[in-house]
């Protein structure tokens, strides 16, 4: 029996038993689905059982490839601006603080803890670093979306939380995109090798010059199914050319998913299309994260990813509180409002996986792959449950009136 | 209009990207695939203006992109899209086996067979006839010593009479045909690929008998080809069974299942050495008529649904694969072949249907539906290549170019009769009275 066969087969009873399981356990115990393909894919690989090898996943890898350009587009959906408008300027204030206040934290903490444990120079670091840093500011909006649909009320909190992972996803990519363009290989077939800034410009061009012709190719288009196509057909080519260009897909699909969204009359057509098979690609992506995953050489790669699950949950609710704090929001959404981004979900295994697989050249690509393996395995299942803790607490806050002579600025116009 | 300008300013960028890259993890197949199908969908447009199937536009972008003129496909991105291409044509045969159903196979059975087996024959014996009539210039046959050329003549004949369930399911899938002329013709197409497995069999073991093959490929017993087929039926048959528990029972995620029962019913048929598609279908059918109607109609609907961008990939990537300059090298001997094949099948599918007592409709336009080649034709061809070396080269290129065109000319050919049926909803129905008059009055 081939090895593709045998992986199809059991990533096809694994999601399909997973999802029954979850669809009905996740409800009634706030559970997130998604570590437990993460779980199946490292006992399907080679660390474990050995089931699938790493020629069976570099065969694969065109698809992981389309994975993360998917996951990228996705995630760019999410920023209609239409609707952005809409919520209050200083969610997005407290939500950028916190995620630039989390990279940059992140970067220095991680910088000088990878040194002091590899015995390496601190420039050496920097490129893991950021990379793990990238990964510490993306938060699963798995959490509040499962919460959102049937136990709690929208409100000021909940739009925080929703904003701020958006946010988080946005920064993250950004941060790790050109994370890559600085640290790029100089290709051996260019007459000149491109300066970062350039391969920077590249990249972000792939993603508006590819949004802006996708634009125009898509049109009125409005069959659900034609669409799928073209959108398909965009993915797959902006991901195979940042890809084959050693640039992160996940940026330039970004910028098309928003692009899409944005410039067209059929944006609920297209976000539907998106969606149709986002959850299989992510399942998918999880179940090869988990098989692809090799904890390198040395026989303490726990204490790497045990520091960086410190930092990240350090520097989070730190960053956190202190942009609400910075903002004035600490009454309205608590001190503690940063533990419903602990959560952690596909992005960053997308992101650890695009540093891990493409960019073998970079340092501690085990490490970091480790490190986000770890990350979600431990936060993911209770995303849902954080967000909660939070939700719960700070729900009556919300729907309390404030006192008519002096309404918080942060309120809608509406609740003030 | 549009659409083009934009294509060609996606070709230009990726001819831009590509020196800057480095080829390695299949990035390079991804982009050229991503960039396939946006060429494949925006011809597929532009073909319809023209009153052609889309299928048609799909095909020809491969050609135009693929490696044999513009190459902004590589060869060898074609090579490592081949899964993809292979996991299209089982979905292609699972949905074909969804859309029969017993009670009109069970109406319709004898009919079919008819029909079916005398079209067969004559288009056997057209092409062959032609095939002895053109010895003189056909590569290979004008230096092969007799028994040799007998043998050549009666497997290419063998392969060349096969149709193309994908083509056929397609083109009903894209018009949303649904008639007389419609069911006849899947019914017939479907019920050929078992038949041109069993006559290729037979072909081959008289070809063996006539000439002896050079190779050493050992020759496939009755017992295997049993196999190959009541094998497929019996696999496919549980394989449906399996779906039918499913959405009995489960009954959710239909689309990803679905791609999912077609994966493994593509894999389970090549452990198991039976017959691909014909596992499929069996699978499909079996699924399509065992389980309760909402449930199986919830099943068709998914696969509907993720059947269109199949298409674009399944032909834009078959129109890659088609050698041009090889094509239009030995056009004046696969056009007239082409053309007698044709008549072939005219003159079966007529003769058949007046025999079966068929409907005027299917008996003027039926035959119109049979032109088509693909999948199975192209599978037979390796077959030959293994048993016949010295004579493998120049039969694949004839045959490969005669599926080429038969490609291209059946679902155009397939597309005008469906209309002269009046049987694609909302189109205008110029037979109308024909379509509809009852047989007894005509």
């Amino acid at each position: 029996m081939s090895a593709p066969f045998l992986l199809v087969l059991i990533v096809a009873g694994a999601y399909l038993a997973a999802h029954w399981a979850f669809e009905r356990l996740g409800d009634r115990f706030l559970l997130v689905s998604g570590a437990e393909y993460l779980l199946l894919g490292i006992l399907l690989g080679p660390q474990v059982s050995g089931l699938l090898h790493a020629s069976v996943l570099d065969g694969f890898a065109p698809f992981m490839t389309l994975a993360l350009g998917w996951i990228g587009a996705v995630v760019g959906s999410h920023f209609y601006v239409p609707l952005l408008v809409r919520t209050r300027t200083v969610l997005y204030t407290v939500a950028f603080t916190q995620a630039a206040l989390t990279l940059v934290v992140c970067s220095g903490l991680l910088i000088g803890a990878l040194a002091w444990l590899y015995e390496l120079p601190l420039p050496d670091t920097v490129a893991p670093a950021v990379a793990l840093a990238a990964i510490a500011v993306a938060s699963s909006p798995a959490g509040v979306a499962l919460l959102t649909r049937h136990r709690v009320r929208r409100g000021l909190v909940v739009r925080q939380i929703e904003v701020a992972t958006d946010i988080d996803a946005f920064t993250a990519i950004i941060a790790f995109s050109l994370l890559l363009c600085v640290a790029h290989e100089a290709p051996q077939s260019a007459v000149r090798a491109p300066t970062p800034t350039e391969w920077a410009v590249i990249s972000v061009a792939i993603g508006f010059v590819g949004g802006a012709l996708f634009h125009l190719f898509v049109g009125s288009e409005r069959n659900v199914d034609r669409l799928f196509v073209s959108i398909a057909g965009a993915v797959i080519l902006a991901s195979g050319a940042a890809a084959y260009l050693k640039l992160s897909p996940l940026l330039p699909a970004m910028l098309i998913g928003a692009l899409l969204v944005n410039t067209t009359r059929n944006r609920d057509e297209i976000r539907e299309a998106l969606m149709r098979v986002e959850r299989p690609f992510y399942f998918v992506l999880l179940i090869f994260a988990g098989a692809a995953w090799d904890p390198g050489t040395t026989a303490w790669w726990i204490i790497p990813a045990l520091v960086f699950l410190v930092t990240r949950t350090f520097t989070k609710l730190v960053s956190a509180r202190l942009a609400a704090r910075l903002n004035g929001m600490i009454p309205l959404l608590g001190p503690h409002w940063g533990r419903a981004l602990l959560g952690q979900g596909g992005l960053a295994i997308a992101i650890a996986l695009n540093y891990h697989l493409f960019h073998g050249s970079l340092l501690f690509p085990d490490v970091v792959f480790t490190a986000a393996i770890v990350s979600v395995m431990a936060t993911e299942l209770s995303s849902a449950r954080l967000v909660h803790s939070v939700v719960r607490r700070y729900t009556r806050r919300i729907f309390e009136t404030p006192t008519p002579a002096e309404p918080h600025p942060a309120l809608p116009p509406d609740q003030r | 209009m549009r659409r083009v300008i934009i294509l060609a300013l996606l070709y230009v960028g990726v001819q831009l990207i590509l020196p800057l890259g480095e080829v390695g993890r299949g990035s390079e197949a991804l982009l050229s695939f991503g960039f396939l199908i946006l060429a494949a969908y925006t011809v597929g447009e532009l073909t319809t203006v023209l009153g052609l199937p889309k299928i048609v536009g799909y095909l020809f972008a491969g050609m135009l992109f693929g490696p044999s003129a513009l190459a902004a496909v590589s060869a060898s991105a074609v090579g490592r899209l081949t899964p993809v291409s292979d996991l299209a044509i089982a979905l292609i045969a699972f949905l074909a086996g969804v859309e029969l159903r017993w009670s009109d196979l069970r109406a319709s059975g004898a009919k079919l067979l008819k029909m079916l087996s005398l079209e067969m024959l004559f288009a056997t014996i057209a092409v062959a006839a032609l095939l002895v009539a053109l010895r003189d210039r056909v590569p290979y046959l004008a230096n092969a010593a007799p028994n040799n050329a007998i043998a050549f003549v009666i497997l290419f004949t063998a392969i060349a009479v096969a149709h193309s369930p994908s083509v056929t399911v397609a083109l009903l899938s894209e018009t949303g045909a649904r008639g007389v002329v419609a069911k006849t013709t899947l019914g017939i197409v479907l019920l050929s690929d078992v038949a041109v497995v069993l006559l290729f069999t037979v072909a081959q073991a008289v070809a063996r008998a006539i000439a002896p093959p050079s190779a050493t490929m050992s020759a496939a017993s009755p017992l295997l080809v049993a196999w190959e087929i009541g094998g497929a039926l019996f696999v496919g048959g549980a394989l449906g069974g399996c779906v039918a528990l499913y959405l009995r029972f489960v009954h959710r995620e239909l689309m990803l299942f679905t791609m999912l029962v077609t994966f493994f019913g593509a894999a389970l048929a090549r452990v198991a050495h039976v017959e691909t598609l014909l596992t499929l279908m069996t699978a499909g059918f079996v699924a399509e008529n065992v389980s309760h109607t909402e449930r199986s109609d919830a099943m068709r609907h998914a696969l509907e649904r993720s059947a269109a961008p199949v298409f674009v990939v399944f032909f834009a990537l078959a129109g890659a694969q088609i050698a041009i300059r090889e094509v239009i090298a030995v056009l004046p001997i696969v056009v007239p072949i082409a053309i007698a094949r044709t008549v072939g099948v005219w003159a079966g599918c007529h003769v058949g249907a007046r025999w079966a007592r068929a409907e005027l409709v299917e008996r003027r336009q039926a035959w119109m539906g049979l032109v088509s080649q693909a999948g199975v034709a192209i599978g037979l061809v390796s077959l030959v290549s293994g048993l016949y070396p010295e004579a493998a080269a120049p039969m694949r290129t004839l045959l490969l170019s005669l599926i080429a065109i038969n490609q291209i000319v059946g679902p155009i050919l397939f597309r005008r009769a469906l209309s002269a049926a009046g049987e694609i909803p909302g189109a205008p129905r110029p037979n109308a009275a024909l379509a509809t008059a009852p047989r007894a009055s005509r």
